[in-house]
Order: C-alpha cells, then structure tokens, then sequence
C-alpha cells in the first residue's frame, strides 16, 4: 500500500487509528502488527511470508547471541555472522538476481535464465533495518527483546515499511514497551503528515510531469536539459523527503518518534554535508554497520578513503539493481574523496560557490542515478553542458517553464528552511488559528489531486 | 501551539478522514460513470483464492476510489487549480478562447502509418470496384493558433499527405475544405467529432472522388437537437464549468429509409437517428445509434449504386448527406467486424468502397491491417 492513496488515507488509516486508540494499551502491538501485515500484504500477499520469516531469523539470532555473547563469544559471534549472511542472501535473491544473472550471462555468454522474481516493496529497508537489530545486540547496544509480537512490530512498522527512514532497533526498543500517546503528539503527527503528504501529492507528483517530458523528449536544448534536470532534482526531494514525513507524523500519531531523515540538502555548502542532510539514517547506518567496522578513518588517509570506495559503492547499489547505481555510488565517492582530500577546506570559505557546486554535482548525479543507460546519460550531460547541438532554447521551452513556474518557486522556497522561519515568526495565537485552516484546506487540494490520479475516462468511445 | 490548536488539529484531521470513511461506506455503489463512460469497481467479493493472487486487493483499491464520494467535485477542483498555477491543460485537454477543449497531436512514427496505408494499399489492389481513401482531421489542426505557443502539436497535414502519398488509392482532401470553413460551427468545442455541419462540408470534399454533385447546404432543413452535448473532451479534461455544444440534424429520416444493425448474426432494425441517445452522456450515439460491427441502410432510392463506408464513428452523421446518392450504403466497423472485406464487397454487389477516417483512428487502430484480409 502507498500513502498518498485514497484506499490509504479513507479507508486504512481511519480503521487502523480507531481500533489502535479504542484498544487497551496492552493490545495495541499485537494490532500494530495485524495491521503491518495488511500493509505489506496488500499489493503481493504472499511476501508477508518473506517478511514473518526474515522477523523469525532475526528474533531467533539476536536470542541466541543474547544467550551466549558473554560466556561463549565465538558462537554469538558465527550467529551473527550467519544471520548477517542470510539476510544479505535474501536481499541478494530478491533484489539482484535478474541484474547478476544477466551480467554473468553478458560476460560468459551463457544463457542463464532470469528468475524475474517481483521485488518485495521495501526489502531493502526492512532488510537493513531487521538486522541491525543482532548485530546491535550482540555489540550491547540494544537489550534482547524476547517479545515475538513486539520485535514483529518492530520490523514490520507500517509508518516506515517502504521508504524508511531506516529506524535502528536501538533508537525505538523502549517506545515497544511503553508508549506515551498525547494530543500534543498527534496533532504535532498530523501537521507532519500533511506537510509529507503536500510534498509529495502537490509538488512532487506535479513537477515530475515536467521531468517526465524532458526526460522522453527528443532535441534538447540547453534551457531544456536544465528544467527536466533541476524538476527531477526537485521531484525526488518532495517525493522521498516527503514519505519520510509522512512516516514520522504517522508514527507519533500512534505514539512513535523516529529520527529524521532530510533536513533540507539544498542548502549544503559541500558533497560531504550534502549526505548529512539527505536520507540521515541510511548514511547512519552504513556509518555505524560498514564504515565504522571497517575502520573508518582511525587506521590512516590512504585506508580512510578505501573506506569511503568501498561503502559509497555499496550506498549506491542499495538504491536499485543496475550498474548505474554503482557508478552514481562511486561518482559521489569521487567528489567526497576529492572533498576530504583538499576540497573542504577550500569550500568553506566560499559558501556560496560551495553551495552552487553542491546543486551542480546533485543535479548531474541524479541523472545518473535516473536514466537507464550510459548513452542516454550521455547525451544529457552534452545536452546539460551545452553541447547538445539544440541550441539554447525553444518555444516548448518557454511554454513548459511558464507552466511549471508557479510549482518550481513553490518548489524551490520549500526547499528551504525559509518558510518555517517566517511561520515561527507569526505570533502564538495567530498560529493557533492558521494552522488547522492550513491542515485543512491542505487535506481537501491533497483529496482533489488523489481522486483526481484515479479518474480513467474509458475513450475507446472515442471512436 | 497552544492545547486548543492540538486539538483543533486532532479532530480536524479525524472528523475529514472518518467522515469521509463513513460516507463512502454509506452511499450505495454506483456501478456505471457516465463521465467516465466505463463501468466502476463494485466492492468485490471475497475469496482464499483471489486474496493470494492479489485480485482481492487491487479490486478493493479501485472500488475506494471509483466509490469516492463527490468524485466529479474533486476532479473539478483539481482542474481549477491547474489552471490557478498558470497551466493551460489538464489531463492533456487544453482551454482555449471560446470555452474550446482541444488535444494537440503528436505524430506517430512513420512506420506505423506507413503499416496503416499498405494496409490500404492491399485493399484496393484486392478489389475490382474503385476505392476512396478519405482521412478526417481533428480540431488541434485547424484552430492551433488557439493552442499556447511551444506546445508540442503536430502537423496533421504532413500526417495526412504521408500516409496519402503511400499508397495509389486515390484520396480526398478534407483538410483544405473544412479549413476553408474554420470559422463555421464544424468542430464541436468540448468533443473530438465534427459537427454535422463539418459533416456537411466533408461530403463535399467527397464528392469528387465518389463521383456525384453534392446538394447545396441551402437545401437542408436544418433542427437542433440537443444543446446539452458535453463530449469527451469535455470528461477527461475535467473544466466541467464550460458550456455544452448544441447538435443538429439537416434532414429528416426519410420515410422509406431501413437500418439493419448486425450487432449480432441477426439483424435487428435500425434507426439514423436514435432519440434515446439525447438523454444519456455520450450524446453523439444518436447518429445511428452507436457503434455496430456492420449496418445496412437502404436508402429507398432504387436505381443508384452501392456504397461501402470503412468507417470510425465520424462516418455516423454524414450519413444523412450522402443517401440522396446510393441505393445502399454498408457500414463496416473493423473494430468488431471480422470477416473478410474482399468477400463482403463481391457477395453482396458493392459498387465502390470509402475509407473514412479520423487522423487519430487511423493512426492508432490496429484493426486496419484487416483491410487486407
């Protein structure tokens, strides 16, 4: 299932929140967990088989290394190790497959078959995400929890299920035992899910038809490789900033806070802080659970930087099965090493070109990151970097950014911590007023772009 | 935020989502949208089986939102404030001067037009009778100036000559002939047909190629029908404040006039102009009566020669125009009509064949390589 969805919003969520709160405390996981599964079922039923036996492996291990970390720490230790390996494997199968099956046969010219399997919505959240939990266990940074009902809870935590953030076990292990649900909290839960929800429904969605154009368009200009370009940079910030969002309202509507996850990347001066500010807790965890391990920067430059190859490599495979995900991986290792090297220094003292080489190296990353192949990667580039032999600018040019013009400023000022700035500066008993009018008149421009995804004229009686 | 705006937020947000839960459940499902001219999802019936292939899910999502309540106010709502961001379009309709919807073109790749007239081309090479190839143009032609500059809004004229030039059917110009008549009422503004007016005038560009003298537009008695047609332009653009076109007949339906529909194997009797229709949505299946694999009409006029008409659904009110010339005229639609054409032209005497259609059909209707057939 999908937030910004009408069977989401009108028909889950008003049942999901009225039996959770009419509930006794004590119940409520277990119907948390009822209600995940539904989540998770809904578009491939048979993957909540997936997801109860990647809870099992992971409950089952951490008990065992629990048991056995101080008096046997070898056996913990090859758990661990086994456990790791396990879930990686699945994740492997069901993400991967196609992609390695077809490189071996490109390489061998073997005719392997693909196995084409469906990927599982969200297995490379919940995948991460389940098996922090041993390893955080077997270093003693978490308690066991010896709850079934609560660690299945854990893993399969709707809010955060397809698009994180990626919550550690750690950072949420006391909020399974007890929770301390107020109004405060919900209405703070809802102003957040409405501001994802605006994200995502009327900006993202909305520019995206602007990326969509440029991005089949034949005959790019120069203008034009920008707008698609700079639309597309926009659209995957409103999309994925705003599901995050939209996780962290939910969850404190059902008495959960998660950590955040984006805090406006447009504004960072460097690569380096670029990555503190988009998608926190993926960073956090390849922190804390490959780069840290692997030594991080205590065992000198020349290794720091093998490091830094090694987990952006594996940062942007974790992103899609495709060999231009590793290469959008390596290309931000490029600049980050480059950064760490001698860059920082320079770049901190010249903030603003700091921050226009920031949004250059985002906007031609992303285009990596999107297009499918190398060639047509190619020709945006030229196309961006003025070569493409179009010329500057056109008419569909011009029509394409006047119509888009009202969304990209809306865009681009939301981008910035400018608007909640000013809105802090309203006084106390203004706000009380504005916001439930916002909330509300948010809700009803939110239903009418829903409901409006959903409205398919059957034309064949067009002939 | 002070208590009283948590709650007011709170109960905002609970009232809007369970309001609309419970209404939703409450109103009786709807199992046909007229705007939308498709049938809805009723909620689905619930079984072990379509649960695991994930039917049960998907059908349940589209029963949510084909139930939604107010459905047509909120795809209003979401066209207006479209337009409030200083787009010109929604869904790919445009709003143009004078309340005029209109869809721009994009030409399909020379291939598959050049697969549409070998199509042709078999035809005639099969036949002994003549063949006329006649290609209708859409609105998004004539009136382009209308459109905002920069949209992408190909030119049917390239369109039409290409796949004209690629074959030896002799063809005729429709395009320059309406053009001519722009500024008449030929298109209707919230619907893709012409009017019957452009009718009219497309006969007369027929004429030639079919070989009588068309009547003069003076000679017609001309009655509106209806001025509620809203057309589809007019459904998927949702701009459900512009004004209804108005529809005309400019003959009376002769009184020795017969239709046969063979909607199935037996044909049952038609009409040219169906009055049932002027109540319903879709309007426009008043010219005879919608769409059908293959009508006969017998003019009554016994001395004249026989017409085929391939046709798309334009053909319907210019039929009324073109039986002061023919004794019969067989409409075929190759959507639904599988036999072969060769055969149906020697069995049943056909003196000459005409390919009508619009650019858009002709373009995209996969059914044309039956012509070879």
């Amino acid at each position: 299932m999908v937030f910004s969805t009408v069977v989401f919003l009108f028909f889950y969520l008003p049942i999901v929140l009225a039996v959770y709160y009419l509930s006794p405390v004590k119940y409520r996981n277990v119907w948390l967990f009822i209600a995940n599964l539904v989540f998770y079922g809904w578009g491939e039923p048979v993957y909540i088989l997936l997801m109860l036996f990647s809870i099992c492996l992971n409950y089952t291990s951490g008990r065992i290394i629990a048991g056995c970390r101080t008096e046997d720490p070898k056996k913990a230790k090859a758990v661990l190790a086994v456990n790791t390996a396990v879930n990686l494997l699945l994740l492997v199968v069901f993400k991967y497959a196609d992609l390695l099956a077809a490189t071996f046969n490109r390489l061998t010219g073997a005719g392997l078959p693909l196995p084409g399997l469906s990927l599982p919505i969200g297995i490379s959240f919940y995948t991460f995400q389940s098996m922090s939990y041993p390893i955080d266990v077997y270093r003693g940074d978490a308690r066991p929890q010896y709850d079934f009902i609560k660690f299945g809870t854990f893993v399969s935590l709707f809010p955060q299920l397809i698009a994180g953030p990626i919550v550690r076990y750690k950072d949420i292990s006391d909020q399974l035992d007890a929770r301390h649900e107020s109004i405060g909290q919900f209405s703070s839960g809802v102003r957040r899910f409405v501001i994802g929800l605006c994200k995502k429904v009327l900006i993202a969605n909305n520019i995206g038809a602007l990326w969509d154009h440029y991005a089949a368009a034949s005959g790019l200009t120069f203008v034009g490789a920008w707008l698609g370009a700079l639309a597309f940079s926009l659209q995957l910030y409103f999309d994925f900033s705003g599901y995050s969002d939209m996780a962290i309202g939910l969850g404190r509507m059902l008495g959960f806070e998660f950590l955040e996850n984006f805090n406006y990347p447009y504004i960072a001066k460097s690569v380096t802080e670029f990555w503190r500010r988009w998608h926190i807790s993926l960073g956090t965890w390849f922190r804390d659970y490959l780069y840290i391990p692997l030594g991080g920067n205590r065992r000198g430059l020349p290794r720091q930087l093998v490091n830094i190859l090694i987990v952006w490599a594996l940062t942007g495979l974790w992103h899609g099965a495709n060999w231009t995900f590793l290469l959008w991986g390596l290309y931000y290792a490029f600049f980050l090493i480059l950064e760490k090297v001698f860059l920082i220094r320079f770049l901190q003292k010249t903030p603003v070109f700091g921050h226009f080489y920031t949004v250059l190296v985002a906007a031609f990353g992303w285009m990596i990151f999107q297009l499918d192949d190398l060639a047509s990667l190619g020709a945006y580039w030229r196309s961006m970097l003025g070569f493409g032999g179009n010329g500057f600018i056109d008419a569909a040019d011009i029509y394409w950014g006047r119509s888009y013009l009202a969304v990209f400023m809306i865009a681009v000022l939301a981008a910035t911590p400018l608007g909640k700035a000013c809105y802090a500066k309203f006084s106390e008993p203004l706000r009380s007023v504005l916001t439930p009018a916002l909330v509300g008149a948010a809700l009803i421009l939110c239903t009418a772009y829903l409901v409006d995804a959903t409205y398919n004229p059957f034309l064949y009686f067009r002939f | 935020m002070t208590k009283r705006a948590n709650f007011a937020v709170s109960v905002l947000f609970i009232l809007f989502l369970g309001a609309a839960f419970v209404w939703n459940l409450i109103l009786p499902d709807k199992a046909f949208s007229e705007s939308e001219n498709r049938y809805l999802q009723t909620f689905p019936s619930f079984s072990v089986s379509s649960l695991l292939r994930g039917e049960f899910t998907q059908k349940a999502e589209s029963w949510c939102a084909d139930q939604f309540l107010l459905r047509d106010r909120w795809i209003s709502l979401k066209a207006r404030l479209e337009l409030l961001q200083g787009k010109k379009e929604n869904n790919g309709v445009f709003l143009c001067e004078g309340e005029r919807l209109l869809e721009p073109f994009e030409m399909p790749a020379p291939a598959v037009t050049d697969r549409q007239s070998a199509a042709v081309e078999h035809l005639t090479q099969n036949l002994k009778v003549p063949v006329t190839l006649g290609i209708i143009p859409s609105a998004a032609e004539l009136y382009r100036e209308y459109l905002p500059e920069g949209v992408r809004n190909d030119s049917q004229r390239a369109a039409i000559d290409r796949i004209c030039t690629r074959t030896h059917t002799a063809s005729a110009d429709l395009l320059t002939t309406l053009k001519a008549h722009k500024e008449e009422y030929i298109y209707y503004r919230t619907d893709h047909h012409w009017t019957s007016l452009g009718a009219y005038y497309g006969y007369t560009a027929l004429s030639e190629a079919l070989g009588f003298t068309p009547a003069s537009l003076s000679s017609f008695d001309i009655r509106t029908v209806s001025d509620a047609f809203c057309g589809t332009a007019y459904s998927s653009s949702g701009f459900f404040w512009v004004s209804p076109d108005s529809m005309q007949t400019f003959l009376d339906s002769p009184q020795e006039l017969r239709v046969l529909r063979y909607d199935t194997d037996v044909p049952v009797s038609g009409v040219l102009y169906d009055e049932t229709m002027l109540q319903t949505k879709d309007k426009y299946r008043f010219y005879l009566g919608g769409n059908t694999p293959l009508a006969v009409i017998e003019t009554g006029n016994t001395d004249l020669p026989s017409l085929l008409i391939v046709r798309d659904s334009y053909t319907d009110c210019l039929v009324p125009f073109l039986l002061a010339h023919y004794s019969q005229i067989h409409l075929i639609d190759l959507r639904y009509y599988r036999e072969s054409i060769s055969d149906y032209v020697e069995s049943n005497g056909i003196d000459s064949v005409l390919v009508l259609y619009s650019l858009e059909n002709f373009c995209t209707d996969a059914n044309l390589a039956l012509l070879a057939g």
